[in-house]
C-alpha cells in the first residue's frame, strides 16, 4: 500500500539505519555496562525492548532487519562462547530462535497496526475532504471557482501531478493548469477517451492497466461535463482510487447543476425579450396601422371617387396623405433609433456641437409645422460646446417639441441654460398637466397620455430619454407653474474645452 | 430644349413618382436602376443634372461620382435614407452638390433642383462673388458684408468661411471642406472650429442667432447659405 509505505528514498533509508545502529548500540551498552549484575536473560529481555520501539518507529523492512540484528548482536556479546557466532548449549539456540521468532513478530504486527492507524487516518481525512469539497461547491457559482477548487482539492489528496480539464461546448477541453506543460498528446487522448467511454481508466481499473494514471470522468453519459488525470498512482491504491472518483462525482454534479441554472437564466432572459419585444410590436403595429388606415382610406377614396369629390374635399383627403405619411415617417423613424439605441453596445459617434446651432436647425424644420410661431426660444449667448451626436440630439429637441405643439395651444417657451457641470434645454407648454403618477409611465416605450384624445408620439418619450441617457444625461418632466408641463433634458458639459482655432 | 435630368434610382415607385412630377414640370426625365446603367447614360447622353440614389444594387456611388467630377460638371443631388448619413457625407466630400433625406417633397427635390442647376456643379462655382438675400450683401471682390446698410466687420477666418459658403450658396458645404479650404486639409477632424466661428458669424450677421435666417445648419453634415 504506498499510504503506508512510502517509496524509500535516500535521506529516508539512511535515516533507518542509523535509527537502528543506534537502537543496537544502546542496548549492547547497556547490557554490557550491567554484565555481571543480571542474568542473561535480562539482557535478551533489553533487545527485545529496542526491536519493540524500532518496530514502532521504523518501517516494516528497517524494523525487520532491527529485529534480526537485536538476536545476532545478543549472540555476538552475550550468548556464551561470547564475542563468536557460535551457540554453544541447545538451550541457548532454542532461547535465541524464540527470540528471533518474537523479535519478528513484534515487527510485523507494529508496522501493520501502524499502517492501519494511517489507513484510518487517512479515510478521516479524506471523508472530511469530501465534507468540505460538498460545502465549498454549495457556495460557488461559476465554472472558473469549480475548476480551481477541484484542483485544490485533487492536490491536497494526491501527489500528482493532477490535471482537471473541463469539455467546452465545441468538444475541445479547457483546463485551470495549462495542459501544455504535461505530456500533452497522450494526456489529452486519455481525458478524451475516459469522456467518450464514460469510465475510470487506469491501474487497478481493468481497463488500461498499463498507465500510470487514472483518468476519471466528470459527469454522466449524456452530460460529461470533463474529466480528470491523476498521475504517479498505482493498482493497490483502491480505497484512493473510490476517493478521486467521490470527489469527480462531486464536481460534476455542481458543474452540470451549474450548467442547468445557466441555461435556464439564459432561457428566462430570452423569454423576457420577447416578451418585450412582442409589447413592443403590438404597440408599434397599433402605431403605425392607425396612420397607414388613414392613407389607404383617403388615396383610395381620390382614386375611386375623384369625380364626386368637390375641389375642397379632394384637398382636404391629399392634406390628410401628407400629413398621416409624415406621422408615419416620423415613428417609424424613432422606431429604428430606438431599436438602434438600445440594442447597440457601440459607444455613439460624438463631436464637438453647439445647443445653439442644434436648437437652429430643429427650429427651422419645426416652423413648418407652426406658421404662427408659438415656439418661443430663448439660448443665452456664448454656451459652452458639447460632446454629443448632434442627429440624435436634434431628434430629443424635436420630438420634445412636436409633442408640445401637439398636446397645446398657447405659445411654448424653449429655454437652455447652463451651469459649469451641465447644459440644461427645458420646454414647457401650457398643455394639460400630467398626473404625477404618470410621470414614469409617459417614458416607457408605447405609453400614452391619452387624456387629451390626441395621438401620441407614442414612442417618441422613450427614445427621447433613451438619448438623452446615451449621452450621460437625463430627461424628466415636472409640472408647469400655472399649468401645464416642463420637459427638461441635461446633458454633461465636459469641463476640458476644446481649444480655439489659430487666428 | 428642356433640360435632362438622370434619375439614379432602384426603388420602381419612387422612380416613376419623380420621373411623372420632374416632366410635368417641363424636364427631359431619363432614369436608370443600377449604377452601370447610369454610366453607361452618362456617356452617351450626358444629363444637365444628376439625382441619385444611395443604396443601389449594384455598389457604391462614391465610384459614380468620383467618375462624374473626373470630366464634369454638372449637378449631383443624392437622395438618401436617414440610417444612411456617413455615406451620404462620403458622397458630398467626394463632389456632389446637394443631398434630400427620404421622404421628401416633390417640392423640395424641385428647389434642390432649381439651386443645383443655378450653379452649373462645382467648376463654375468661383464665379460666384457676391451673393444678397434680404438686407445682407456679402461682395468677396471687396471682401465686404453688409447688412441693412451698414458694414460689418469680420476677422480674416470669419470672412474665409463667410466666402466659402457663398461660392457655394443654396448648397450644403460638409464640415470636412470647410475645414480643408478655410483652415487647411490637416484640420479636417477639428470640427469645434467650426463651432466655435459660425457662433461668431451668426453673432455678427444673424438678427437672431439661436434661430438663423442666413447661415443654416445641416445636422451632422455642414452647413448652408440660404438663398431664398
Amino acid at each position: 500500500m504506498n499510504v503506508s509505505t512510502p517509496n524509500p528514498t535516500g535521506p529516508s533509508l539512511l535515516r533507518s539505519g542509523f535509527t537502528i545502529v543506534g537502537l543496537l548500540t544502546l542496548a549492547t551498552v547497556g547490557s554490557l555496562w550491567v554484565d555481571h549484575h543480571i542474568s542473561l536473560t535480562s539482557q535478551a529481555m533489553l533487545y527485545v525492548l529496542v526491536v519493540v520501539i524500532g518496530a514502532y518507529s521504523l518501517p516494516l523492512v528497517p524494523s525487520v532487519v532491527c529485529a534480526v540484528g537485536a538476536v545476532v548482536a545478543f549472540n555476538f556479546f552475550f550468548v556464551p562462547p561470547r564475542f563468536t557466532f557460535a551457540v554453544e548449549s541447545r538451550e541457548n539456540l532454542i532461547a535465541l530462535s524464540a527470540m528471533l521468532v518474537v523479535a519478528l513478530v513484534i515487527s510485523h504486527l507494529a508496522a501493520r497496526l501502524r499502517s492501519e492507524t494511517a489507513l484510518a487516518h487517512r479515510n478521516a481525512q479524506r471523508a472530511r475532504q469530501l465534507q468540505e469539497l460538498a460545502t465549498q461547491l454549495a457556495n460557488t457559482n461559476t465554472v472558473e471557482e469549480i475548476l480551481q477548487l477541484g484542483q485544490q482539492t485533487l492536490d491536497a489528496a494526491f501527489d500528482g501531478p493532477n490535471w482537471l480539464a473541463l469539455r467546452q461546448p465545441d468538444g475541445e477541453l479547457s483546463s485551470a493548469a495549462q495542459l501544455g506543460l504535461g505530456p500533452q498528446g497522450d494526456l489529452k487522448d486519455g481525458l478524451q477517451c475516459c469522456m467518450r467511454e464514460n469510465a475510470v481508466l487506469g491501474p487497478g481499473t481493468g481497463r488500461w492497466p498499463g498507465l500510470n494514471a487514472w483518468y476519471l470522468p466528470l459527469g454522466n453519459k449524456g452530460q460529461m461535463q470533463g474529466a480528470v488525470c491523476i498521475q504517479n498512482v498505482t493498482a493497490a491504491d483502491t480505497p484512493g482510487r473510490e476517493h478521486a472518483q467521490a470527489v469527480c462525482a462531486q464536481l460534476g454534479q455542481t458543474l452540470w447543476r451549474l450548467r442547468l441554472s445557466t441555461a435556464m437564466q439564459e432561457t428566462e432572459a430570452e423569454s423576457k425579450r420577447q416578451q418585450v419585444q412582442s409589447t413592443f410590436l403590438a404597440a408599434i403595429s397599433h402605431d403605425l396601422r392607425t396612420p397607414l388606415a388613414a392613407v389607404v382610406g383617403a388615396a383610395s377614396s381620390l382614386q375611386t371617387q375623384r369625380d364626386k369629390l368637390s375641389p375642397a374635399e379632394q384637398d382636404r383627403l391629399l392634406a390628410s396623405i401628407v400629413r398621416e405619411a409624415s406621422y408615419l415617417s416620423t415613428v417609424t423613424e424613432n422606431t429604428l433609433q430606438l431599436v438602434q439605441l438600445t440594442n447597440t453596445t457601440q459607444p455613439l459617434q460624438r463631436d464637438w456641437e453647439s445647443m445653439e446651432e442644434i436648437v437652429g436647425s430643429v427650429l427651422a424644420r419645426l416652423r413648418a409645422h407652426d406658421p404662427n410661431r408659438r415656439i418661443k426660444s430663448k439660448v443665452p449667448e456664448g454656451l459652452p460646446l458639447i460632446r454629443a451626436n448632434p442627429v440624435l440630439v436634434a431628434q430629443l429637441l424635436a420630438n420634445l417639441l412636436d409633442n408640445a405643439l401637439k398636446y397645446s395651444d398657447a405659445a411654448i417657451d424653449l429655454v437652455v441654460s447652463t451651469d459649469h457641470a451641465t447644459l440644461k434645454v427645458s420646454v414647457k407648454d401650457r398643455g394639460n398637466t400630467i398626473p404625477a403618477d404618470q410621470y414614469q409611465a409617459i417614458f416607457e416605450p408605447y405609453s400614452r397620455n391619452d387624456q387629451s384624445g390626441q395621438r401620441g408620439a407614442g414612442l417618441g418619450l422613450a427614445l427621447c430619454r433613451a438619448i438623452a441617457q446615451a449621452h450621460g444625461g437625463e430627461l424628466g418632466v415636472r409640472r408647469r407653474q400655472g399649468g401645464g408641463n416642463c420637459f427638461t433634458f441635461s446633458l454633461p458639459v465636459d469641463p476640458q474645452q476644446p481649444q480655439g482655432a489659430p487666428p | 430644349m428642356s433640360l435632362r435630368v438622370l434619375v439614379v434610382e432602384d426603388d420602381r415607385e419612387i422612380r416613376s413618382m419623380m420621373q411623372s412630377s420632374l416632366t410635368v414640370e417641363g424636364f427631359e426625365v431619363q432614369t436608370a436602376v443600377t449604377l452601370s446603367e447610369a454610366s453607361a447614360l452618362l456617356h452617351h447622353a450626358p444629363p444637365d443634372v444628376v439625382v441619385l440614389d444611395l443604396g443601389l444594387p449594384d455598389g457604391d456611388g462614391v465610384a459614380l461620382v468620383q467618375q462624374i467630377r473626373r470630366n464634369q460638371s454638372l449637378p449631383i443631388i443624392i437622395v438618401s435614407a436617414r440610417h444612411q448619413e456617413a455615406q451620404k457625407i462620403q458622397l458630398l466630400d467626394a463632389g456632389a452638390d446637394d443631398y434630400l433625406v427620404k421622404p421628401f417633397s416633390v417640392a423640395e427635390l424641385l428647389a434642390r433642383i432649381r439651386v443645383a442647376l443655378r450653379h452649373r456643379g462645382t467648376a463654375l462655382a468661383a464665379a460666384v462673388t457676391s451673393h444678397s438675400l434680404d438686407d445682407l450683401h456679402i461682395d468677396l471682390a471687396t471682401r465686404t458684408v453688409q447688412r441693412g446698410g451698414e458694414i460689418l466687420h469680420l476677422t480674416p477666418t470669419e470672412f474665409n468661411l463667410l466666402a466659402r459658403l457663398v461660392r457655394s450658396a443654396g448648397r450644403v458645404v460638409t464640415h470636412r471642406q470647410l475645414l480643408t479650404d478655410v483652415w487647411g486639409p490637416e484640420f479636417t477632424e477639428h470640427t469645434h472650429y467650426l463651432r466655435l466661428y459660425m457662433g461668431q458669424l451668426r453673432a455678427k450677421i444673424e438678427r437672431d442667432p439661436a434661430e438663423p435666417r442666413h447661415l443654416l445648419t445641416e445636422t451632422g453634415v455642414g452647413y448652408r447659405l440660404a438663398v431664398a
